[in-house]
C-alpha cells in the first residue's frame, strides 16, 4: 500500500506539467481551432529565460550579461515570472503576426507552428548548446523537505508544484467564468461570428488566448525544470503526454484536458512502477498505445458524448 | 463531347519515355562514373523519394497530415532488418517487411484517428514521431544492428564484389520506379479522383457514394506502406540500423519538404528527398555547422527548415510551390474539361439536353411558320 502511495505521490509534479501543457495546447485549439505544436518548444524557451534571468551574469550563458542592467541574478521565482510575462509577450506576437494571417487554412497554420517548432528548437541549440543546465525549483529541495505519509515520502517541491498549477488554473477558471474578458473568451471560442456581430473584438481575445496558452506553458517548464533540468529536448516528451491528455478532453475541454494530465502520469508511473517489462522510458510507448485504445473505444475521450458532437 | 486529356496525348506520352530513357541512361553513367560515397547518397535520396511521394499522396491528394512520416521509413528500417537476421528472409525481399510493417502502423495509427476531425491524425503520428526513436533504443538496444547479409551482383551484371556500391543503387532504384508507377497509376483513376474528392468535398463525396473514411484510411495505410518500403529499401546500403537515426526532427523535415515542394505529382517528391540528403553534407562541406551565435542560426538546417515552412505556410497557403506552377496549369485546363467523371457526364448530358433543346426550338419555330403562312392564306 505504501508503494502505491508513493507511487501515486510520484505522479504529482509530472501530472501538473502533463496537464499544463494540455490546458494549454486545448485553450489555443478550442479558441482557433489551430494544434499549436510548438507549445513544447515554447514553454522550453521560457525555461531558457528562466535560466538567464536567475543565473545572472555569466560567460557561460548566453544573453546573462544583458540582466545585467536589471541587477544581479534574479530570485527564482521572479525570474520564473519574469520569462511568463515574456512567454505571454511572443504568445501574443505569434498568434498576431504568424497564425492570425492564415488562420482560414488549417494546414498552412500546422505548417507554421511547425517551422515555429523548429525555429525555437535551432536558436536554443545554437545560442545555448545542447548540453543539460540546471535551474533549480522555487521551493524547498532538500532530503528533508518531505512529509512521511503512510509510510511514502511526499515531497515539498511536487506538493508546491501541484498547487501552484491548480491555483493558477483555477484562477484561469475563475477568470473565464467572472469576468467579462473570460466571458468575451467563452462567446469567441462558441461563436466567433456571433462574437463579432455583438461587439467583442474577436482578434484580440485570440490574442489573449494565446498569450495565456504560452504563459501556462512557460510557468509549467519554469516549475518542472527543477525535476527535469534543463536542455533543448526537455520538453519533448511533455508534449507527447501533454497532447495525449488535451486529446482525453476531447483537444476542446480544458479542464478535462488538465483531469487527463494527472490521469495520463498516474498511468505512467503505475506501469513503470508495477510492470517488470516497462521501465521508465518506454512508459511513453504504452502511455501512446493507451491514447490510441481511448481513442478506438471512446473517440471523444473524457468529454460526454453529446458533448463532443455539438462541438464538432 | 468531352476535350481531350492532353496529359495523356501522344506526344506527351512519347516525352515521357524520352525523359525515362534519358533519366536511366544519366542514373547508369552516374552510377558508374560517381564515387561510392555519392552513388550511396544517391541510393537514400532515391528510397527516401518514395516515403516523400507516400507523404505528397497524404498531404496533397487526401489533405491529411502526417507528422511521422520518419518513425514509419525507421519501422521499415526495423523490420527490413530484422525479417533478414531474426527470419532469414533473402535480402533481396527483405524491403517487403518493411512495406508490410509500415501499412501496419499507419492503418494502426488511422483507425482510430480518422474518426475524428483531422488534427487527430496529426497529433498521433507526432506522438508517433517522439516515442519511436525511444522505443528503438529500448528494443536494439544503443548500439547499431549490422544486417546479416550482403548484396552480390548476378554474374550477368558483370558488377564486381568491389562495386557492391552499384548493385545497391540499381536495387533501389528499380523498386523504387515499380513501386511509383503502380501508385501514380492508382492515382490516375478512380481512386485518385477518389481521394481528390474526399479532400475537397467530402460531405459531396459521400453523397456520391465514395466511402471516405475507409479511403482515407486505405490512403494513410498506402502512405505508410509507402514509407516502410522506403525504410526497408534503405538498409540495402546502409546495412545497420540505429535508433539515431530516425529523430522526431526527421518526420518534421520530411512533412516540411513535402509541404514545400509537394505538388499534385509523385514525381515532385524527389526535390525533398534530395533536400534532405544533401542539404547537411552541403552545410557540412562549407563548414556552416560549427558555427555558433546569430550568425550560426541562419546557417543552421533547423533554421532553413523552418524558413522553409513558414514560406510555404505564408506564400502558397500550405499547397506548396510545385502548386503555383499546378494550379497556373489547371487554369487553362479548367476551361476545356471537367476533371471528375461524374461531373463529366452530367455536363455532357446538360450539353446533349441544350442540343435537343435547341431542335425543339427550331421545330417550334418551324411550326409558328407553318401555322402563320397558314394564317396568312386563310
Amino acid at each position: 500500500m505504501s508503494l502505491f502511495l508513493q507511487r501515486t505521490f510520484d505522479s504529482l509534479a509530472n501530472g501538473s506539467a502533463y496537464a499544463a501543457l494540455a490546458v494549454a495546447i486545448s485553450m489555443v485549439f478550442r479558441s482557433t481551432g489551430v494544434l499549436n505544436l510548438a507549445q513544447g518548444q515554447l514553454a522550453m524557451f521560457s525555461t531558457y529565460v528562466a535560466l538567464v534571468l536567475a543565473t545572472g551574469p555569466s560567460p557561460y550563458l548566453k544573453f546573462s550579461s544583458n540582466t545585467d542592467v536589471l541587477g544581479a541574478a534574479w530570485p527564482i521565482w521572479a525570474a520564473i515570472l519574469g520569462a511568463v510575462v515574456i512567454s505571454m509577450v511572443i504568445g501574443a506576437f505569434t498568434e498576431r503576426v504568424i497564425i492570425r494571417p492564415i488562420s482560414n487554412d488549417p494546414v498552412a497554420a500546422v505548417g507554421a507552428t511547425l517551422g515555429l517548432y523548429l525555429l525555437i528548437g535551432a536558436f536554443v541549440r545554437k545560442q545555448w548548446g545542447g548540453r543539460t543546465m540546471f535551474l533549480g525549483s522555487p521551493f524547498p529541495q532538500t532530503v528533508d523537505d518531505r512529509w512521511d505519509i503512510g509510510g511514502a515520502r511526499l515531497w515539498h517541491d511536487s506538493v508546491g508544484i501541484t498547487l501552484t498549477m491548480i491555483g493558477v488554473l483555477g484562477l484561469l477558471a475563475v477568470l473565464q467564468s467572472r469576468t467579462k474578458a473570460g466571458l468575451a473568451f467563452r462567446a469567441v471560442t462558441s461563436n466567433q461570428t456571433g462574437s463579432l456581430m455583438v461587439g467583442i473584438r474577436v482578434s484580440r481575445v485570440l490574442m489573449l488566448g494565446w498569450a495565456l496558452a504560452a504563459g501556462i506553458g512557460a510557468l509549467a517548464g519554469g516549475l518542472i525544470a527543477g525535476e527535469i533540468n534543463v536542455r533543448p529536448d526537455m520538453m519533448g516528451r511533455l508534449l507527447v503526454f501533454g497532447l495525449a491528455a488535451a486529446t482525453l478532453g476531447g483537444l476542446r475541454s480544458p479542464a478535462l484536458a488538465f483531469v487527463g494530465g494527472y490521469l495520463f502520469a498516474f498511468l505512467e508511473t503505475m506501469l513503470g512502477g508495477y510492470v517488470s517489462f516497462i521501465d521508465s522510458q518506454v512508459t511513453l510507448v504504452w502511455a501512446l498505445l493507451v491514447l490510441i485504445i481511448v481513442l478506438f473505444v471512446r473517440p471523444s475521450g473524457l468529454l460526454p458524448r453529446t458533448e463532443a458532437w455539438l462541438q464538432r | 463531347m468531352r476535350a481531350k486529356d492532353p496529359t495523356t496525348s501522344t506526344p506527351v506520352r512519347i516525352a515521357w519515355i524520352v525523359v525515362s530513357a534519358a533519366l536511366t541512361v544519366v542514373a547508369v553513367r552516374v552510377a558508374y562514373g560517381a564515387t561510392p560515397k555519392i552513388v550511396t547518397d544517391l541510393s537514400n535520396t532515391v528510397a527516401l523519394s518514395l516515403a516523400f511521394a507516400g507523404l505528397v499522396l497524404l498531404t496533397h491528394y487526401l489533405g491529411l497530415l502526417s507528422l511521422g512520416q520518419g518513425a514509419l521509413v525507421g519501422v521499415g528500417a526495423y523490420a527490413a532488418l530484422h525479417a533478414v537476421n531474426d527470419f532469414g528472409v533473402p535480402v533481396m525481399w527483405m524491403p517487403l517487411a518493411g512495406l508490410l510493417a509500415g501499412t501496419l502502423i499507419g492503418a494502426v495509427v488511422a483507425i482510430p484517428s480518422l474518426r475524428l476531425p483531422k488534427a487527430y491524425l496529426a497529433l498521433l503520428t507526432l506522438s508517433l514521431a517522439v516515442a519511436y526513436p525511444i522505443i528503438l533504443k529500448q528494443v536494439d538496444g544503443n548500439l547499431p544492428v549490422t544486417l546479416d547479409g550482403s548484396f552480390v551482383a548476378p554474374s550477368w551484371t558483370g558488377i564486381t564484389e568491389e562495386d557492391e556500391h552499384i548493385w545497391e543503387f540499381f536495387l533501389v532504384a528499380s523498386y523504387v520506379a515499380i513501386t511509383l508507377f503502380l501508385v501514380q497509376g492508382l492515382l490516375k483513376g478512380p481512386v485518385g479522383r477518389a481521394f481528390i474528392a474526399s479532400r475537397d468535398e467530402p460531405e459531396a463525396a459521400r453523397a456520391f457514394g465514395v466511402p471516405v473514411y475507409r479511403l482515407r484510411l486505405y490512403g494513410v495505410a498506402l502512405s505508410g506502406g509507402m514509407a516502410g518500403l522506403a525504410g526497408g529499401l534503405l538498409m540495402i546500403p546502409t546495412n545497420f540500423n540505429d535508433f539515431t537515426h530516425y529523430p522526431e526532427e526527421l518526420s518534421i523535415k520530411m512533412f516540411a519538404l513535402a509541404m514545400a515542394f509537394g505538388g499534385s505529382r509523385l514525381i515532385s517528391a524527389i526535390p525533398g528527398a534530395v533536400v534532405l540528403i544533401f542539404l547537411p553534407v552541403w552545410l557540412i562541406d562549407r563548414n556552416w555547422v560549427v558555427e555558433y551565435g546569430w550568425v550560426g542560426l541562419f546557417k543552421s538546417e533547423g533554421f532553413i527548415y523552418a524558413a522553409l515552412l513558414l514560406a510555404t505556410a505564408y506564400l502558397t497557403r500550405g499547397k506548396g510551390f510545385m502548386h503555383l506552377l499546378d494550379s497556373r496549369k489547371h487554369r487553362k485546363l479548367a476551361i476545356s474539361r471537367p476533371v471528375n467523371r461524374r461531373v463529366s457526364i452530367v455536363v455532357e448530358k446538360m450539353v446533349t439536353l441544350e442540343d435537343r433543346l435547341t431542335e425543339v426550338e427550331a421545330l417550334v419555330e418551324n411550326r409558328s411558320d407553318l401555322r402563320s403562312s397558314t394564317e396568312a392564306t386563310d
